[in-house]
């Protein structure tokens, strides 16, 4: 057989395998929405909150957390000396809604673990992300920078069979072609129902805009959707309210005013409309979001155009259309103030007994948990 | 350690040597020399420093690299060190032409240009594998081996899993590749520049 024959024998096997490829990848899957918990245990209003553990990091940032076993909550959160610093580590604690406290915090990754599972040199970890899968394992997805700013971020995984207590070797995501740099995880993950996940992610470099990736059972990315597009939008949070519809959040990065973006989705995720400014306003921060068992539409966000000193909550009952703000977490609380006057980077959740959790950034120094029900909720003032 | 950090901390390696190899000019001594360079410069790159091995330090930078470049780095390192030629200077330049035309058209769209996101093409778009099965066909057609080669050894690489990517994109083209075809093109476009204005002269 001649070179020449030999190599359109090469292209004709190489091709038949990537058109296998292509014609078996997964079709499109709606959204799986989060099962409805049970009653409130009591219709009086109830507000508890406290602040997280830490005893051994100088600045602390971007909780994420989880149900776990019993109905405890397992919480996530990075510190070290500075956001960037080398020493930046990811942490966790464990809530139990019977003593109503968190367990001493512990750190779950560090920087030299990372670069030591991954191969790679790696300068510093952020944002962690906290889901599960549809067998129920734990993912935990967290950015990591090998060169330059957040905007040379990578995004990894890792997996928990235990509920939190051990954790797989980190494993890294492509979803970008340039140097695969600049994707990072702010938004819970969605469960679609063929069993693959929803992710989304956002970009810093050049351009600021969201994407939804879509990852297999083995978390490997299989597949991409953009969310905006463009230099203003990031931090998505997707909230779906049946098998096709969702609505998603994001934080606004441009010219004034300023307000939280807001999209939505008809398809189960195939298509976005453009990001529309609701009447919120956003002072380039991260919002989040959660929609109740039965409605409402629940929103955490920084109520200012300039600041991140006051955070609220927003209920809305027509999925993001109109808006009321409930309740103020900060900005108008009683001392104690953080040092730093900044709340930020809220996570919001509601768990199977349904109870609503608010994790956020305190002063940069804390983790702060509040936890309450409906009624405290719904039931206005603070 | 998986098959894709072997996979990729090799081909991190086999970029390296190329450009030490090209930026001593190794070509220039007896072959003893060069192959006593090469080496010490493997063993260099996989001896751990600060924790890592110095190759490990570049694919924290580069991540995992395409079959474009790791062909410029075997022929780089083929011809510098082992003294061999490989294939002719017009089967670069097309090779080097659709990666140029590649990166041009897929980073300023990924990187969030427009709504239209070519990237999220290569997990699997029948559409994509098609124009790519054309433009193979038409270098196959053309005698054109380097291109076909390096197709055929993306999508292998891609189906064998030896990519961290599921991707098609990230076999095919990658920055660095992207930047030395650009600047071979930019090269050739100076020099057929420069003739014409030397024959206008005459």
């Amino acid at each position: 057989m001649s070179l020449r024959v030999a190599g359109l024998v090469a292209v004709v096997l190489a091709f038949a395998g990537l058109y296998a490829r292509a014609l078996t990848a997964p079709s499109a899957a709606g959204f799986v929405v989060a099962r409805a918990p049970a009653e409130a245990r009591s219709s009086a209003p109830r507000y508890k909150a406290q602040l997280l553990p830490n005893s051994s990091a100088q600045s602390v940032h971007s909780a994420t957390a989880v149900e776990t076993s019993g109905g405890r909550l397992r919480a996530f959160w990075y510190g070290g000396t500075r956001e960037g610093a080398s020493d930046v580590a990811l942490y966790t604690s464990v809530y139990s809604p019977k003593e109503a406290s968190w367990s001493p915090e512990r750190a779950v990754m560090t920087r030299e673990l990372v670069q030591r599972h991954l191969k790679r040199s790696v300068r510093k970890l952020g944002n962690p992300v906290v889901g599960r899968d549809r067998d129920g394992r734990l993912c935990l997805f967290f950015v990591s920078v090998s060169v330059g700013g957040w905007a040379g971020s990578a995004i990894n995984l890792m997996i928990s069979e235990d509920e939190g207590e051990t954790w797989g070797p980190p494993r890294r995501l492509v979803a970008s072609p340039f140097f695969n740099i600049s994707t990072l995880v702010k938004g819970p993950l969605v469960q679609l129902t063929d069993g693959t996940i929803a992710l989304p992610v956002y970009h810093e470099f050049l351009g600021k805009f969201g994407e939804l990736l879509r990852l297999d059972s083995e978390g490997r990315v299989i597949g991409k959707t953009r969310l905006s597009w463009g230099n203003s939008s990031l931090q998505p949070v997707i909230v779906p309210h049946s098998e096709t519809e969702a609505v998603g959040f994001m934080r606004y990065a441009g010219d004034p005013p300023a307000r939280v973006l807001m999209i939505r989705t008809g398809d189960g995720g195939e298509h976005w409309t453009a990001p529309i400014k609701t009447a919120l306003p956003n002072p380039n921060a991260a919002v989040a979001s959660v929609l109740l068992a039965g409605g409402p539409l629940v929103l955490a966000f920084n109520n200012a155009e300039e600041n991140r000193e006051e955070l609220s909550l927003a209920l809305s009952s027509d999925f993001g259309n109109t808006w009321r703000v409930a309740r103020n977490l900060e900005g108008e609380s009683p001392p104690p103030r953080a040092p730093v006057a900044e709340y930020s980077y809220p996570w919001v959740m509601q768990d199977s007994s349904g109870d609503v959790h608010v994790l956020y950034t305190w002063g940069r120094s804390r983790i702060k948990h509040a936890v309450f029900n409906r009624a405290w909720l719904e039931g206005g003032g603070r | 350690m998986t098959a894709t950090d072997v996979f990729g901390l090799l081909g991190c390696a086999l970029m390296c040597l190329a450009a030490i190899a090209t930026a001593l000019r190794l070509d220039r001594f007896p072959a003893r020399v060069r192959h006593a360079v090469a080496v010490i410069a493997i063993v260099a790159l996989f001896v751990p420093a600060g924790g890592l091995p110095l190759v490990a330090h570049v694919r924290g930078a580069t991540g995992d690299l395409s079959v474009p470049t790791l062909a410029l780095a075997a022929s780089a390192c083929a011809s510098r060190i082992l003294g061999r030629s490989g294939f002719a200077p017009r089967e670069w330049n097309a090779l080097l032409g659709a990666v140029a035309v590649a990166g041009l058209f897929l980073y300023p769209l990924a990187l969030g240009l427009t709504p239209f996101d070519p990237y999220a093409l290569g997990y699997g778009s029948a559409g994509l594998v098609t124009a790519l099965l054309i433009a193979t066909m038409a270098a196959w057609r053309a005698g054109l081996n380097l291109p076909v080669l390096v197709v055929v050894v993306a999508i292998a690489a891609l189906l064998a899993g030896a990519y961290e990517s599921r991707n098609l994109w990230d076999t095919l083209v990658d920055p660095l590749a992207v930047l030395v075809a650009l600047g071979r093109w930019a090269a050739i476009a100076l020099r057929g520049m420069g003739n014409a204005f030397t024959r206008g002269k005459s």
